[in-house]
């Protein structure tokens, strides 16, 4: 285990790697630069001076290089969009602002789409499965930012029940969150029925039942365990996209979090933005399917990690 | 997207989205601790005797108490947002309120008229290039030290210092002495021709006689000397470090939320404001503002840009929103399309000509931009200064048959063998997008050609711009003023700038005309003459005015928004800041409360 572990955190650093040089060379090959130019454009000798400052105008490789060695010291440098700050005090600051809102969407949207998923399977083709089916529908279907724009016209512009948007207090959460937990919450319910219908019907479940087992022992001893393992495929890929910021919801609900970093240190050309960002997301995807792996072998004791000993 | 057709479409799956929320939102019928009451709320009572402001300032009768006067207004939360100091950085500022912490040495009055502001008067010497400006001696820092001629002296010095690469000191550029080859690092910047000779006398030098100069020195905000040495040009982006001398200080910056200025009680100056204090909030998105608006969040919405057809078409609706809403002359920005004429097919005039025929302005006004835009047929808008924009309504009037026939004698008969074009704009919102798409469907009828509508990224767009030679090929673009005179909007097409057209006589007479000091009729034939160049020869199809409206709340009200000479009644440009008497003409009223608590 612990030599599976090693080997995978190895893997990671090599993913770290290629991410960045493929980050650093994308990057600089966009035209433009992170200076400001409108009306008129800068003198070549102004640019020049800019590029300097900032270093940009040495060759590729060694800026690579110096950055490198910086990242590798814990200096990302200084956001170009952000000046008075550093990149990882920017990061430190936006972060947990999105990273709380995509928990607190994932506490929402996981207990509830289990809930609906159950209910759905154990009435299967009744109306109650039909609603919950619609409404899962509806949460995958329709765009998180479409149902942002209608709680906004619904609960704040129609009846003043809360603010547009803002950040600070906890009735600043229950919008975003809403429309963040809605699409997480449909894809739940839904891989939650069919998995739960499909172990039913296996030979272990039936064998469950004929020791005299209760309907509800089943459900949570045999059908919702051996149902996790698909819906752990599934929904692991939904977390770094929750707690790494979303540029739509938090736009939209003026949330101060890292989503509209994306963005935006692309369009301002903020180099040490976009590698520092970039380089969060790698880890963090890496490190998500890591914990999967390891979650496989709790839930489902045949899954081994590592190599076969037999 | 159009919300409300959304909404209304689609109701039976609001409803289902709804019966869901309702699950998931179970607390949302608690009502928000500041949730705004938006009528029945009993009226304040006019407190007894007149209501005086920190700067003692008397509020007028019908005025909110002080802990009303409060200014939201919104900033663009997907803007870059590093400074409110226009020597810092003129696009870094996401339209927020700022340019506040001290005086520009001229101010505009909302007729557009220089004004006395930190100088209290100004004179021009025998040679016609050496300007005098008197500082006036009563302002003071907020940190007890005076305001002095050396704080505007280091502050054009920083402007020009070619490590700053300031985004905006092409403006000055062929006006103060020695500007351009400071910015380009050929001269060192203690020899650019801005000077104190005492501590309140300021000395310009222009590089040829400037008359303008006055008028362009609205943009002339000083920075703290002392403050720019020890802190460096972002001195204002932290209250610790922030020092003002103008009518209000920055008491907050909480990054990607929002900004506080209270009232500056050491201020000193002429520029008296009414309202107390200013809250500035990041609005996220702009399709945001009007929400936020009628949700009684934000008392202002600038309407230049910003607001959607689809945002117009709500308002217009709206009898309420209609009342609040003021279309004004924005900057008097024009909308046009150009060429890069140095090669084939652009630089035939026929070709041109062909495509300025093909435009149907009064359709692109009647049914894109409806109030945010009046038909172009040149350069200079109606109220701008040399303004002959009727003179040019039949030049190229739509004329689907001669267009056809300029481009066949061209050598294309019906847009054979005519190139595919791509028509690339710059990061343009909805409206100006929708313009160049209908324009491209026009030439595909009319004339058979075929053209792709990219909307590119802000900085590519420049990048291939001011590549040599331009990546540009055809394009739609705007220019907006930067002072009150023609020399600023014609210098954009004067050769070496960000146009491919050339034209040595419009060049010669638009030079000419920008230093002519004799009979101002002369001078503005000349510009005109320019200007007729410049539309003959097609050196870009030009197609409306801005006509940018606002949103303001009807309790923000006072002298500055009262009709102006030509009888309009808006937040003019430059809007709320040292730069214009709009701050100090504008209060809340009583009537507030009918809207909003106070803000925290």
């Amino acid at each position: 285990m612990a030599r599976y572990l090693l080997g995978r955190l190895g893997g990671i650093l090599v993913v770290f790697f290629i991410v960045s040089v493929v980050v650093f060379l994308l990057m600089h090959a966009i035209p433009g630069g992170p200076y400001n130019e409108d009306k008129v454009p800068l003198s070549a000798e102004a640019k020049a001076n800019y590029m300097r400052k900032y270093g940009l105008d040495r060759p590729l490789v060694e800026q690579y290089l110096l950055y490198m060695g910086n990242a590798l010291r814990g200096d990302f440098g200084v956001p170009f969009q952000s000046p008075t700050e550093t990149v990882t005090g920017l990061i430190a600051r936006t972060w947990p602002v999105s990273a709380s809102l995509g928990l607190a969407a994932l506490l929402v949207a996981l207990p509830l789409g289990l809930l609906l998923g159950m209910v759905a399977a154990s009435r299967q083709n009744t109306w109650i499965d039909y609603t919950a089916s619609t409404i899962s529908t509806l949460g995958l279907t329709v765009p998180n930012f479409v149902v942002a724009v209608w709680l906004v016209l619904l609960f704040a512009v129609q009846f003043k029940w809360l603010p547009t948007g803002g950040w600070g207090q906890w009735h600043h959460y229950i919008m975003p969150v809403a429309a963040l937990a809605l699409a997480p919450m449909a894809l739940t319910a839904r891989y939650t029925r069919t998995s739960i219908l499909e172990v039913s019907r296996s030979d272990y479940i039936r064998t469950a039942r004929s020791k005299g087992l209760s309907d509800r022992q089943i459900m949570l001893r045999h059908t919702l365990r051996n149902a996790m393992i698909p819906l752990l495929t599934i929904l692991a890929p939904q977390i770094p996209n929750l707690i790494t910021g979303t540029i739509f919801i938090e736009s939209i609900f003026r949330v101060p979090g890292l989503g509209k970093f994306f963005v935006t240190s692309i369009l301002g050309r903020d180099y040490p933005m976009i590698m520092a960002l970039l380089l969060l997301v790698a880890v963090v995807w890496s490190l998500v399917y890591l914990i999967t792996d390891i979650l496989y072998v709790v839930v489902d004791p045949r899954v081994r990690l590592g190599k076969s000993k037999t | 997207m159009n919300r409300r057709l959304v909404f209304s479409h689609s109701r039976q799956s609001v409803y289902l989205a709804l019966a869901l929320l309702i699950a998931l939102v179970v607390q949302a019928c608690a009502p928000a601790p500041a949730a705004p009451t938006d009528s029945g709320a009993p009226q304040v009572a006019a407190p007894a005797g007149p209501v005086v402001n920190a700067l003692g300032k008397e509020l007028p009768a019908d005025a909110a108490p002080l802990d009303q006067q409060v200014l939201v207004y919104p900033y663009s939360g997907w803007r870059t947002f590093t400074t409110i100091d226009f020597f810092q950085a003129v696009y870094e500022r996401a339209d927020a309120l700022s340019d506040l912490l001290s005086d520009s040495l001229v101010r505009l009055d909302k007729n557009f008229k220089p004004n006395p502001g930190a100088a209290t008067e100004w004179s021009l010497d025998e040679s016609g290039l050496v300007w005098t400006f008197k500082l006036d001696p009563n302002l003071m820092w907020n940190d007890g030290t005076p305001v002095t001629a050396d704080d505007y002296v280091a502050t054009f010095r920083y402007g020009a210092d070619p490590t700053h690469a300031w985004d905006f000191s092409w403006y000055y550029q062929g006006v103060i002495k020695n500007w351009t080859q400071a910015v380009n690092g050929a001269v060192p910047v203690e020899e650019i021709g801005v000077r104190a000779v005492d501590a309140h006398t300021l000395e310009f030098t222009t590089e040829s006689p400037a008359p303008f100069l006055p008028a362009m020195l609205v943009y002339s905000n000083a920075m703290q000397k002392r403050a720019l040495e020890e802190h460096g040009g972002l001195y204002n982006s932290d209250p610790a470090t922030s020092v003002s001398a103008g009518p209000y200080k920055l008491v907050e910056w909480t990054k990607d939320q929002r900004l506080v200025y209270e009232i500056n009680p050491d201020y000193k100056g002429t520029n008296i404001p009414y309202i107390q204090r200013l809250v500035v909030v990041n609005i996220g998105q702009p399709s945001q503002l009007l929400p936020a608006y009628e949700a009684n969040e934000i008392d202002f919405v600038w309407g230049s840009g910003t607001l959607s057809p689809a945002d117009l078409e709500i308002i217009e609706a709206d009898p309420d929103l209609n009342a609040q809403y003021h279309p004004h002359y924005g900057d008097f920005r024009t909308y046009y399309f150009f060429f890069d004429d140095t090669k084939p097919p652009f630089d035939d005039l026929r070709v041109r000509q062909a495509f300025a025929h093909v435009l149907d302005r009064d359709a692109i006004v009647a049914n894109i931009l409806k109030r945010q835009g009046i038909p172009a047929y040149s350069f200079l808008a109606p109220g701008f200064p040399a303004s002959n924009s009727a003179a040019f309504a039949d030049t190229y009037p739509l004329d689907i048959e001669k267009a056809r026939q300029l481009l066949a004698d061209a050598g294309y008969p019906n847009g054979e063998g005519f190139p595919r074009l791509t028509l690339k704009l710059r990061a343009e919102g909805p409206a100006p997008t929708a313009v160049a798409q209908a324009y491209a469907s026009a030439l595909k009828d009319a004339l058979g050609i075929d053209v792709e509508v990219t909307n590119m990224d802000f900085r590519s767009y420049m990048e291939e711009l001011n590549a040599k030679p331009t990546g540009i090929q055809f394009s739609l673009i705007s220019y907006g003023m930067d002072y009150l005179d023609p020399s600023n909007m014609l210098g954009v097409f004067v050769s070496g700038g960000r146009h491919t057209w050339a034209n040595a006589d419009y060049d010669a007479l638009v030079r000419e005309a920008g230093g002519f000091t004799g009979d101002p009729a002369e001078r503005t034939k000349m510009f005109q003459d320019a200007e007729r160049i410049l539309v003959e020869d097609v050196g870009g199809v030009f197609v409306y005015h801005q006509t940018p409206g606002d949103l303001i709340k009807p309790y923000i009200k006072g002298p500055a928004l009262e009709p102006d000479d030509n009888g309009v009644s808006a937040w003019h440009w430059p809007g709320f800041s040292s730069f214009s008497d709009l701050l100090s003409g504008v209060y809340i009223t009583n009537e507030v409360s009918n809207y909003r608590q106070a803000p925290d």
